[in-house]
């Protein structure tokens, strides 16, 4: 096609399994389709992109239809654009342990109504469970004759339990997600453990806001990685001049135990086997004992900004790839989780999350920790109850000053210019010093 | 548009669904959108998207059975689906799916000027950058788009209703040293935007927001932006009006019908019905005509919202308040124009600190309403402008206890997606400092 530099078309097939209990009642179970398809054509000046609900794949000049058609539309793109040159190849998808398509969906929710009952509790007024099963069928082709295709099945359960006496109403709240297959056997311990900490909630106590040492739990500490470094190293925000690390590629920003990766190699919940642009995966060390050593990048950015790798384009179905995070996570260190009471002596141990957000321009960042304890010489007394804490991108690495050798990783999802993306986020228990804890407490 | 064309294979599906079910139900979704994505200041990415959503409902004594595509061609596996899914589901009360009525048919939230052309993309952009000239910062990113859609609501009691809707979306995201600026504006009609005002204000958020101090903790006279007011309203005020929750045990509102939630000059309720108003419509999800619900009248709770299933299964009545989210989305209890009213004053006549916009609301707890937020552009204000910048601080508090220490509504509304609302001020806010 003449003046066209570059196209690719991803096209995703799939289903969607859900069930949905609350309080007993199945509230509504089934499956549902979907067909949604992208084409992106670079010309010299931009990208044309047409996003295709129902595609059915076409060679020829109805092809050929489609190309002109976003080239007439990246008419009015005025930007050059380049594309770096990348390694391609796909990795093969993990096998799964169980595939849920063998499981009946009514046993699927026997197991599920199981989890739900174990949050049955005199205080708990309300129990919910939802399971979510998701089979991608991924085809994806560029004009530089690269093809691959996979399946990917993603499925998981949350389950939620609220405590109310007096007025006081509280939430429990655990979940599980993973790529290896049907998860939903023997897990009644989660329903039980929502339970256990929505009614526990009813006596914790708000902090009281201030700087303070805190202590993290590998999901928190791995919500901090996310937000802290993650997405302000995410290299269309780069290029857009809209992160505060731009520039600063070998800066120090934290100390030497302190090493930062995303990687969507790993057989976490953010596993790609491929990039959204059919680019090879790659471990992606962000902060290498302290420095800022890669940025994340799509095929773009990376012509543009360099200093990273690229392999980290990821989109929904039928919606154009973004510079995105897949498996996040600090490396572990050497202090054993005693070590860091020890060390905390006094402050906070924060546990869950329900996420963060980040302005990565201005480099302050907030995340949310579901509840902790406080800390007293080096031992957890009280309860607290949801407390939130904030900080700033370029100060804060510094105040990690131990990382235990626990690393585990959570799965979640990330939103970014309106598409949500599988990911999980790790790291192993850590130390924070002079922590910003927004509370409302009084005391 | 295309009714006579989409109506031959709805007939179809509907007939052929009471072969096994009791009810059917069907709602389809066309739509096309355009938009124009800046990077820096120059148009980096044109994207237009052809969307399509079916979404079919099968009652059978009781048992509802849902399942979507994109691909109406293959509507007989989709009901076959939503028919399975149906014997899953456990039995509830039902009183069937609503009748006909007669509605006018004149459109609430469509422009029949608007199209989705990319040039007209492309000039809201332009616009958006002139806007945005007059102060030195930079821009990083922005967006306009436009859409129409048009929606079909099918089922077996004869309903056959159809609407047109139409939007345009703007943002501009802007950069001056550290300090960053962002603004919008949407409306379902072309000329109510003002894509150089959203510039001219994001820009001058990045620039009058640098060089910020810090403050010490404590309590703050704060006023909130329609903008971050809408932040913490959204993510837990308003969830927690909603009958399912209500009635299941997840709202902090369970008992509290007829009393006093809130400072008493607070009104709020759903408007479906406003013209122009974004997420205004005559029918809901369901085919339930809409009317205004009265959440709060003078501080008192007054009324949940409820959709078909709620309503029967706990003996109200539907206040028309099922909405879908996205294309062939399944119905769910939500608002259509979520207005937040009372006794508008003057109230940035004394130094208060402003707050634009916030951080991390979706953290907040949607039971306790607890949450704690960092600020953006946040300053102090004196007179009505804008003084002192403050560099970064948190805020922490209760959203529902909020309510009942609103000390002031601003003279201003503006719509922040669905929510129609003005600046609130609060008389002791604590604020963390750095």
């Amino acid at each position: 096609m003449p003046g066209t530099k570059y196209y690719d078309l991803r096209h995703v097939t799939g289903q969607v399994t859900h069930i949905d209990i609350d309080n007993g009642v199945v509230e509504s179970a089934g499956t549902s389709f979907f067909n949604k398809a992208v084409l992106r054509v670079l010309n010299r000046t931009g990208w044309g992109v047409i996003q295709i609900d129902n595609y059915t794949p076409c060679t020829g000049r109805k092809f050929e239809d489609l190309i002109e058609s976003a080239q007439k539309l990246a008419g009015i793109t005025e930007e050059i654009v380049e594309l770096g040159n990348v390694p391609h190849g796909i990795l093969p998808v993990p096998p799964m342990k169980e595939d849920p398509r063998s499981v009946s969906i009514e046993e699927k929710s026997a197991l599920l109504a199981g989890i739900e009952e174990a949050a049955r509790h005199p205080l708990v007024t309300n129990r919910r469970a939802n399971y979510i099963e998701r089979i991608e069928q991924v085809h994806f082709t560029d004009s530089s004759a690269n093809e691959y295709s996979y399946e990917m099945c993603r499925s998981g359960f949350n389950v939620l339990a609220v405590a109310s006496r007096n007025g006081n109403v509280q939430m429990g709240y655990e979940r599980e997600h993973t790529i290896h297959g049907f998860d939903l056997r023997h897990r009644q311990e989660y329903g039980k453990k929502a339970a256990d900490i929505a009614v526990a909630l009813l006596d914790a106590s708000a902090v009281k806001g201030g700087k303070m040492r805190a202590v993290l739990d590998p999901e928190l500490a791995g919500v901090f990685a996310h937000e802290a470094v993650g997405h302000a190293s995410e290299g269309d925000l780069i290029h857009e001049g809209s992160s505060v690390l731009k520039g600063r590629t070998g800066e120090k920003i934290g100390n030497e135990i302190l090493t930062i990766v995303d990687d969507p190699s790993l057989s976490e919940f953010g596993f790609d086997p491929v990039d959204a642009e059919g680019t090879a995966v790659k471990r992606t060390e962000i902060i290498s004992r302290g420095v800022i050593s890669a940025f994340l990048h799509n095929r773009e950015s990376l012509a543009a900004v360099g200093n990273g790798i690229a392999g980290h384009a990821r989109a929904m179905p039928g919606e154009p790839p973004l510079v995105r995070m897949s498996n996040t996570f600090i490396e572990n260190g050497d202090a054993t989780e005693a070590e860091i009471f020890a060390e905390c002596k006094n402050g906070i141990f924060l546990k869950g999350s329900r996420g963060g957000q980040v302005d990565p321009g201005r480099g302050i960042f907030q995340f949310n920790a579901e509840y902790g304890y406080l800390v007293e010489n080096g031992e957890c007394t009280k309860m607290i109850r949801d407390v939130s804490l904030s900080g700033e991108i370029l100060s804060t690495l510094h105040r990690i000053t131990l990382c235990g050798n626990d690393r585990k990783m959570s799965p979640g999802y990330c939103g970014k210019g309106g598409q949500s993306v599988p990911v999980s986020d790790g790291a192993p228990h850590v130390l924070l010093l002079d922590a910003v804890v927004g509370g409302s407490g009084l005391d | 548009m295309r009714w006579w064309v989409a109506v031959d294979w709805i007939e179809d599906l509907i007939r052929e669904g009471e072969k096994s079910v009791d009810e059917v139900e069907v709602f389809y979704v066309e739509g096309t959108s355009v938009s124009a994505d800046l990077k820096q200041k120059k148009v980096n990415l044109a994207t237009t998207s052809r969307d399509c959503g079916l979404g079919i409902r099968t009652i059978q004594t009781g048992r509802i059975g849902s399942s979507s595509t994109n691909d109406p061609d293959k509507w007989r596996d989709c009901l076959a689906a939503a028919i399975a899914s149906g014997k899953l589901s456990t039995p509830l009360p039902w009183g069937g799916l609503p009748e006909p009525v007669s509605l006018p048919s004149s459109p609430l939230s469509f422009d029949p000027a608007l199209e989705c052309d990319p040039g007209i993309a492309r000039d809201l952009v332009q616009q958006m950058l002139e806007g945005a000239a007059g102060h030195p910062a930079d821009i990083t990113s922005g967006s306009a788009s436009l859409s129409v859609s048009s929606v079909t609501l099918a089922n077996s009691h004869g309903i056959r209703y159809e609407s047109h809707h139409s939007g345009v979306s703007l943002s501009l995201e802007a950069i001056y040293r550290q300090s960053t600026g962002y603004e919008f504006d949407h409306s379902s009609y072309l000329g109510d935007v003002d894509p150089r005002n959203v510039g001219e204000k994001a820009a001058f958020f990045a620039c009058k927001s640098a060089d910020g101090k810090d403050i010490p903790t404590g309590d703050y006279p704060v006023v909130l932006s329609p903008l971050a007011y809408a932040e913490l309203l959204g993510n837990v005020f308003v969830p927690a009006l909603n009958g399912r929750s209500v009635h299941s045990g997840r709202s902090r509102f369970a008992t509290s019908l007829g009393e006093s939630i809130a400072d008493p000059r607070i009104q709020m309720y759903d408007d479906p019905l406003l013209p122009r108003a974004g997420g205004s419509t005559r029918w809901d999800a369901e085919g339930t005509p809409t009317r205004r619900i009265d959440f709060i009248r003078d501080g008192v709770l007054q009324s949940f919202a409820y959709d078909l299933r709620t309503a029967y299964r706990y003996d109200k009545k539907s206040t028309g308040s099922a909405v879908r989210g996205g294309f062939g989305g399944l119905p769910a209890i939500g608002h259509h124009n979520f207005i937040i009213d009372g006794k508008r004053e003057q109230i940035l006549d004394e130094r208060v600190m402003y707050v634009h916009n916030v951080v991390g609301a979706h953290t907040a707890n949607p039971m306790s309403g607890e949450f704690s937020v960092e600020i953006s552009n946040a300053f102090w204000m004196e007179d009505g402008s804008f003084e002192e910048p403050v560099r970064s601080a948190m805020m922490s508090g209760n959203v529902f206890d909020m309510h009942k220490d609103i000390a002031g509504m601003s003279k201003e509304s503006r719509a922040v997606g669905s929510l129609i609302l003005p600046s609130i001020k609060i008389n002791k806010q604590r604020l963390i400092g750095k």
